[in-house]
């Protein structure tokens, strides 16, 4: 295919692709969003909020595994979410400024291997940092600074659990399939 | 008002309010948004939509503040409670009266975003009915074979990318074989401009949030 060369490095069919699963992934959350409302209308909202929020952070690692660019998982994150608030989400504006510090948070994984490890070193890292980033952000905007220091460790712990299974484990099963089905041609 | 500067504005105060404990400015906020709306003759169906969603997650927010926190928490969970309610009523002032072709031309032509993206972006999101339609295809197809697929099943992410793949592959063919050149200069048949009163109102905005935080009588 012809390809014209251009600084980022962005061709047209990477953009397409981009925002083609970036829109698969903001439809399938937005299903996803109406099963944690069973659990986050009672008092349990912040195990809620903490279980499940893996789910909405896969776009990024994965994205960025899948296109091994610098930019990637933050561009593929923050596109579901847009995609995610068009489809007509719950958490209205709010959900492209999750969509944006779950991006970085994702991305700060992959540049700290220099985008030059893609394995499962680079997911695990990913992981972390977006842990750290998003639980850092919830203690502002989600009044998580109100909890006691116990009520934190516990969210904490149970959020890393949840990013590690859906952004760690289930990328790398997802990957795993896409490997074996030779269509990346690496 | 221009598109780009719609969605800056709602980012803008909403990052703010989730740093603020105010809940006035929440209330004031959501006020404005609804006569903003109402202004605009939205459908009602839309707004009834968005006064039903938001009250689960707030409640919840509202009420696991509320029996967990410590220390404030009282006022915590009241400022959580309005601050998912602003959230809602922000982003439906952009997402009820723009379309992303609008938000998307104004990028290229007022902020320079490269036409690769812009494109590529529009063209995916003309693909948004057939992605639902493709989840449910996917769902349906794998039954028929015995397997029920859950969100969690790495397949329904597989095939979604897969489908992806080949489809960007075609889209971006097809955009190409008409005429479409990345990165080259583009002529525009509808002109979008920035009138001065857009960022006017904008700064006015921005700064009419400040100044009623400062005053609001209780914080």
């Amino acid at each position: 295919m012809q390809a014209t060369k251009q600084s980022s490095g962005w061709h047209l069919r990477d953009v397409i692709m981009l925002t083609l699963i970036a829109i698969f992934f903001g439809f399938i959350f937005w299903v996803w969003a109406f099963a944690y409302d069973a659990v986050a209308a009672t008092p349990l909202k912040p195990f809620a909020n903490d279980i499940t929020l893996g789910a909405w952070i896969m776009a990024g690692p994965l994205a960025g595994y899948l296109l091994r660019k610098a930019g990637a998982s933050f561009l593929g994150e923050f596109l579901a979410a847009f995609a995610e608030m068009i489809i007509g989400s719950q958490w209205g504006v709010s959900t492209l400024l999750s969509g944006l510090i779950q991006g970085i948070g994702g991305e700060l994984g992959f540049a700290l291997t220099g985008y030059k490890v893609w394995n499962g070193l680079s997911l695990v890292l990913s992981t972390l940092t977006s842990t750290i980033v998003t639980f850092g952000y919830d203690l502002y905007a989600n009044g998580y600074a109100s909890y006691s220091f116990g009520m934190l460790v516990t969210l904490f712990i149970i959020r890393f659990i949840s990013i590690g299974f859906f952004g760690g484990v289930l990328v790398a099963a997802i990957t795993k399939l896409i490997d074996k089905s030779g269509i990346l041609n690496r | 008002m221009n598109a780009s500067i719609k969605i800056a504005v709602a980012l803008l105060i909403s990052l703010e309010i989730s740093f603020t404990k105010s809940i006035s400015l929440n209330i004031a906020l959501i006020i404005c948004a609804i006569i903003y709306l109402l202004f605009k003759r939205v459908n009602w169906k839309l707004m009834l939509y968005s006064i039903l969603l938001p009250i689960l997650p707030a409640f919840g927010s509202w009420s696991s503040l509320y029996f967990y926190g410590t220390g404030d928490h009282v006022h915590m969970a009241f400022v959580l409670l309005t601050r998912i309610f602003a959230y809602i009523w922000i982003g439906s002032c952009f997402t009820f009266t723009t379309n992303i072709d609008d938000l998307l031309k104004s990028l290229e032509q007022n902020f320079r975003l490269p036409n690769t993206f812009v494109y590529g972006v529009l063209a995916a999101f003309n693909f948004l009915p057939r992605i639902a339609q493709e989840v449910k295809t996917i769902r349906l197809a794998a039954r028929m074979r015995g397997e029920v697929l859950h969100f969690y099943s790495p397949q329904i992410f597989f095939k979604a990318i897969l489908t992806s793949f080949n489809w960007s592959n075609n889209l971006a063919q097809a955009m190409r074989s008409h005429g479409f050149a990345e990165g080259k200069r583009r002529t525009h048949y509808h002109i979008i401009k920035i009138p001065k009163w857009n960022w006017l109102v904008a700064a006015s905005i921005l700064i009419a949030v400040q100044v009623f935080l400062f005053m609001s009588p209780f914080h």
